[in-house]
C-alpha cells in the first residue's frame, strides 16, 4: 500500500519553505484575501507569491495546493473565481474548495485542475462524498474532524475516493463550515470572511493577576496565574453552564493523532495534514519535521518515535479528538 | 546510519547555538541602551538607518508594513530599560523609549502604542526573527499582549513571513563591524561566561559597569577597565 | 406570489405529549402555511418521535397545512446514515406523501431529480451554488441565519429566475453550530453514549453564559444556538420586497400560536413591525435579535436600520 501523504500548512512563503525543508509532500495556503479561511492579517500569498512558491516546491517535488475555501458572496463571485484561475493558471497541484457553485464552476471551467472538498465542507457521510465526486470529480474529501476511526473505515471501503484527515493542530469541535459561533459575537465568519474569532475582535485584559480574553464584548476566558492560555475561539472558551465555569465546547488543546498512524492506515486513509497556516515558520518546522520522521518510520516498519510536540500545542496538552468515541 | 560522534558534534553545536543566541540577546540589549542614551535626535538618526536598511534586505515585509494602517506599537521587554516603538504604515519609523514601570503588562500605554507586545527580551528577539512559536510562547503565558490584537498578529505574520537576522543586519550596516558576528558567534561561549563572571563579582551599586563591559564587546576594542 | 409562514422543526427535546399537543394546536389554531416535522439534532432522540409522526403529519394536513419532513443536520454514523436513507428512499410511505426538507449533503445527494426543499443548514451563500441545487429539484431553499441583507436580496433575486422559492428564518433562536459531541451531556459530566437525555429538561434549550455572567449562547444537545431570539418582524418588509416568499418560524417554548398570528397581521398589512417585534419582545426574557441581517454581529439589535445598498 501507499505510503502516507504529508500535507503541511503555510500562511507565507517562509513557512512554504519551512514546511518544504521539514519533509512536507505537499504545501497548502491560500490567497491574500477572503477566498480562504485561514484570512488573518499579513498572512497569505499574492499570485507573484504563489508563482514562486510553486517554483520552489516543484523543484523538490513537493505538490502545492491552494485551499479557495470560504463560500463566495452572493453577488460578487469574482474574486473566487479569479482565484480558481490563477491557481489553475500558476499550475498548483490541487485547489481545495468548498461551496457547490464554486466547485461546479471550477469543474466546468478547469476541467484539468484537480479538486479537494474542504473540511469546510463538512462531508461526513459516504452519500455526501459520492454527490461530490460524480457531481464535480472531486478526488479527494478532507474529512470533518467528527467522524471516529472505524466511521472513517467504514467510509472509505464503501467510496471510492481518496481521504485526507487532520492529524495534528488545532481541533474545531463543532462540524467545520457550519459554524456560525463567530459570527454571532463578531459579525464575521468563517464561511463568509474567512475568519473564525478574529483578532480584529479580540481584547486581553489584565484581572489582577488573571488574564481575561474577550471576543466581540464577551468575555471568552479568564486565565488565572500562571495557567496556560489558549486562543480566543469562541468554542474553546469557558462558559458558565449549569452554574459551572468550565470549558463547555472543547478544552484548549491541540490534535495529535500520531499514535493512531496504524489505525488511520487500516482505514484507508491516503493523506494527514497538519493544521495551522496561521502559525509561524518555527512551529511549521518543528511538526513537520516530527511528523517526516515518525511517517518515515512507520513505512519501513520501525516503531514511531516518541516525539516531543508539547512545547507547540494550545493549552499544552493533546488530544485524539473525535477519532475515538470517548471524545462525543 | 548514524555516526554516534556525529550526533555528539551536532548537540555540542546546538548547544553552541544556544549560547551564541543567549550571548547575541545580551549584546544588543546592552546596545539597545547605550542607543537610549545617544538622545533623541542621535538615536533617531541611528534607527532611521536600520530601518531604510532592513528595509532593502527584507523588501516583502517593510512594504507589507507600509501598507498597513498607521499604528504603533510598543515592543516592550520586561528585563529590559529600553523599549522599541514601533510605528507601522506609510510613516514606518523605529524608536527607543525607555520602559515603564508597571505592575502589569497591560497598564495604560499613555496614547503612546495602539498596541503593546511584553516579554523577556530573548524572547521577543527570537519572535521579531521569527526562531520561536509566538502563539506557543503566549499560551505559556511567557509572552503577553494589550490593546490592537489584530495590530500584533498582523506584524507577527508580517515579520515571520521573512527570513531575518535582525542582529546581522544591524550589525552590517556599521561596516567592518559586521564580520566580526561570525566570530562572536563562534566564541560565544566563552564570552558569555566573561559576562556571567562580571556580573557576578560586581557588586549591585557597580552594576552600570556591565554596560561598558558589554559595550566593549561588540567592537572588541580596547577599553577601560571598569 | 403571496408570502407564506413556515413552522420549522421542534429543535429541542420536548416530552411527546408536549410535541403532539403542541402540533395539535399548530393545526388548529397557527395561521402557518409549511410546518416542517422531524428531528434533526439528534438522532437518539428521534424514536421517541417516530411512534406519533404519522399521526401527527396527518393531523397538520388534515388542517391544511402544507408538511414536509425534515432530514437529520449531521449525519456521520452508521445509525445516522440508516435513518437519514430510510426517511429519503423512495418507498417510505411517509416521506413519499410529503416533501423532505434535506439538512445535510447525504440526503440531498438520495434526493437528486425529485421535487425537495433546502434547509438551513445546507450553505447556499450564493446564486450560483442555488442555481445548481434548483437544476437538480430544489423548490425551496431555507437561507443561513447568518447572511446579510445583501446576499438575501442577491439570492432571492436570482432564486426569482430559476423559479425557487427563498426562505428566511424572522423567528427564534438562531442555530449556529452543530457537533458530534453532546454539550448537553458533557455539562452534566456525561457522555453522549449514555447521556439519560439530560437536554429533556432544557425545552427551550440549555442556558450557556459568560464568566462575567452575561447570557450568551444556548445548547441543544449536540447544537449550540443563540441566546437572542432572531426576530425580522421589523425587516419583513423589506425582505419580501426582495422577494423573499416564506418566512420561517422556529418553535421556542413562546406561544407560537401568537407569534404566528403576529407575523401573519404583519404580511397582511395589518400592523407594523415596530409593534408585532414589540409584542413578541414581552413574549421572552431573552433579547431580540437582527444583527446578522444588518452585516454586524449576530448578537446585536440594530434598532431602526433602513439604510441598504
Amino acid at each position: 500500500m501507499d505510503r502516507f501523504e504529508l500535507i503541511c500548512p503555510a500562511g507565507t512563503p517562509a513557512a512554504l519553505r519551512a514546511a518544504v525543508e521539514a519533509g512536507a509532500d505537499a504545501v497548502y495556503l491560500g490567497f491574500r484575501d477572503e477566498t480562504n479561511a485561514r484570512n488573518f492579517p499579513g498572512l497569505n500569498f499574492t499570485r507573484q507569491d504563489l508563482a514562486e512558491s510553486i517554483a520552489f516546491a516543484h523543484a523538490r517535488r513537493v505538490q502545492v495546493f491552494v485551499a479557495i475555501n470560504t463560500y463566495p458572496e452572493a453577488g460578487n463571485l469574482a474574486p473566487w473565481h479569479r482565484a480558481v484561475d490563477d491557481a489553475a493558471r500558476l499550475k498548483a497541484d490541487a485547489v481545495i474548495l468548498a461551496d457547490l457553485g464554486l466547485l461546479d464552476y471550477a469543474a466546468r471551467t478547469h476541467p484539468e485542475l484537480r479538486l479537494h472538498l474542504s473540511v469546510q465542507a463538512s462531508a461526513a457521510n459516504a452519500e455526501a462524498i459520492r454527490l461530490y465526486r460524480d457531481a464535480f470529480g472531486v478526488r479527494r474529501i478532507v474529512l470533518p474532524r467528527v467522524l471516529t476511526v472505524p466511521e472513517i473505515a467504514k467510509l472509505n471501503a464503501e467510496v471510492d475516493v481518496e481521504t485526507e484527515v487532520f492529524v495534528f493542530g488545532g481541533l474545531c469541535p463543532m462540524a467545520e463550515g457550519r459554524c456560525s459561533l463567530s459570527s454571532y459575537a463578531t459579525g464575521l465568519s468563517p464561511n463568509k470572511q474567512g475568519v473564525c474569532s478574529p483578532a480584529s475582535h479580540v481584547r486581553y485584559e489584565p484581572r489582577g493577576k488573571a488574564l481575561a480574553s474577550t471576543l466581540g464584548g464577551f468575555t471568552i476566558n479568564v486565565f488565572g496565574e500562571g495557567e496556560n492560555a489558549g486562543y480566543p475561539t469562541l468554542c474553546k472558551g469557558r462558559f458558565v453552564a449549569r452554574d459551572t465555569a468550565a470549558y463547555l465546547f472543547e478544552e484548549p488543546t491541540s490534535l495529535n493523532a500520531m499514535d493512531l498512524l496504524p489505525e488511520l492506515k487500516s482505514a484507508g486513509v491516503r493523506a494527514l495534514k497538519i493544521e495551522g497556516r496561521q502559525r509561524g515558520k518555527a512551529y511549521i518546522g518543528a511538526v513537520v519535521r516530527a511528523y517526516r520522521e515518525a511517517l518515515d518510520a512507520f513505512a519501513a516498519g520501525r516503531p514511531v518515535p516518541r516525539i516531543d510536540l508539547q512545547a507547540m500545542v494550545e493549552g499544552g496538552t493533546q488530544t485524539t479528538g473525535a477519532y475515538t468515541r470517548a471524545w462525543r | 546510519m548514524r555516526d554516534p560522534d556525529a550526533v555528539l558534534d551536532a548537540d555540542a553545536e546546538s548547544i553552541a547555538d544556544g549560547r551564541a543566541r543567549l550571548i547575541e540577546a545580551e549584546l544588543s540589549r546592552a546596545g539597545l541602551g547605550l542607543v537610549l542614551r545617544m538622545g533623541d535626535r542621535g538615536s533617531g538618526l541611528l534607527l532611521d538607518r536600520l530601518v531604510r536598511l532592513l528595509a532593502i534586505r527584507h523588501p516583502r515585509a517593510f512594504v507589507a508594513m507600509r501598507e498597513m494602517p498607521d499604528a504603533r506599537v510598543l515592543i516592550e521587554p520586561t528585563d529590559a530599560r529600553v523599549a522599541l516603538l514601533l510605528r507601522v504604515g506609510p510613516e514606518l519609523s523605529l524608536r527607543l523609549r525607555p520602559c515603564q514601570a508597571r505592575k502589569d503588562g497591560a497598564a495604560a500605554t499613555d496614547g503612546m502604542a495602539d498596541a503593546v507586545i511584553s516579554g523577556p527580551y530573548a524572547r521577543l528577539l527570537d519572535l521579531l526573527e521569527g526562531r520561536i512559536d509566538g502563539d506557543a510562547l503566549f499560551f505559556r503565558r511567557e509572552l503577553s499582549i494589550a490593546g490592537d490584537t489584530a495590530l500584533i498578529v498582523a506584524l507577527r505574520n508580517t515579520l515571520d513571513g521573512e527570513e531575518m537576522d535582525l542582529l546581522a543586519d544591524a550589525l552590517s550596516f556599521a561596516g567592518p563591524l559586521a564580520s566580526l558576528l561570525p566570530v562572536l558567534r563562534r566564541n560565544a561561549g566563552p564570552l558569555l561566561d566573561r559576562l556571567a563572571d562580571a556580573r557576578r563579582l560586581l557588586p549591585p551599586p557597580l552594576k552600570w559597569g556591565i554596560a561598558r563591559i558589554e559595550a566593549r564587546l561588540p567592537g572588541f576594542g580596547p577599553g577601560r577597565e571598569a | 406570489m403571496k408570502p407564506s409562514l413556515t413552522l420549522g422543526p421542534v429543535l429541542f427535546n420536548w416530552s411527546v405529549d408536549r410535541w403532539c399537543d403542541f402540533y395539535a394546536r399548530i393545526a388548529d389554531e397557527a395561521p402557518v402555511d409549511t410546518v416542517v416535522v422531524g428531528e434533526i439534532v439528534c438522532h437518539k432522540r428521534a424514536p421517541f418521535f417516530a411512534v406519533a409522526m404519522q399521526s401527527v403529519v396527518e393531523r397538520l394536513a388534515a388542517a391544511g397545512k402544507t408538511v414536509w419532513l425534515a432530514s437529520p443536520i449531521l449525519v456521520g454514523s452508521e445509525r445516522e446514515r440508516a435513518a437519514m436513507r430510510e426517511l429519503v428512499s423512495p418507498g417510505n410511505a411517509l416521506s413519499d406523501a410529503t416533501m423532505i426538507e434535506a439538512n445535510d449533503m447525504g440526503a440531498l445527494a438520495l434526493l437528486a431529480g425529485r421535487p425537495h426543499a433546502v434547509g438551513p443548514t445546507i450553505n447556499v451563500y450564493n446564486e450560483a451554488t442555488l442555481g445548481w441545487l434548483a437544476g437538480r429539484g430544489a423548490v425551496a431553499v431555507s437561507l443561513p441565519a447568518e447572511l446579510p441583507a445583501a446576499s438575501v436580496a442577491a439570492l432571492a433575486k436570482a432564486a426569482a429566475g430559476v423559479g425557487t422559492a427563498v426562505e428566511v428564518q424572522a423567528w427564534g433562536r438562531a442555530p449556529l453550530a452543530i457537533s458530534a459531541r453532546c454539550y448537553h451531556a458533557r455539562a452534566h459530566g456525561l457522555h453522549k453514549d449514555g447521556c439519560q437525555f439530560v437536554c429533556a429538561g432544557d425545552p427551550d434549550g440549555m442556558p450557556v453564559a459568560t464568566m462575567d455572567g452575561q447570557p450568551f449562547l444556548t445548547v441543544n444537545g449536540t447544537q449550540t444556538l443563540s441566546h437572542g431570539y432572531l426576530c425580522l418582524a421589523e425587516e419583513l418588509e423589506e425582505l419580501t420586497a426582495m422577494g423573499v416568499g416564506r418566512f420561517r418560524l422556529s418553535p421556542q417554548v413562546v406561544d407560537m400560536v401568537r407569534v404566528a398570528e403576529a407575523f401573519r397581521d404583519l404580511l397582511d398589512g395589518r400592523r407594523e413591525g415596530g409593534a408585532v417585534a414589540a409584542e413578541l419582545a414581552g413574549l421572552t426574557e431573552a433579547p431580540l435579535v437582527n444583527g446578522f441581517f444588518h452585516d454586524s454581529a449576530g448578537a446585536r439589535r440594530i434598532v431602526g436600520a433602513s439604510h441598504r445598498v
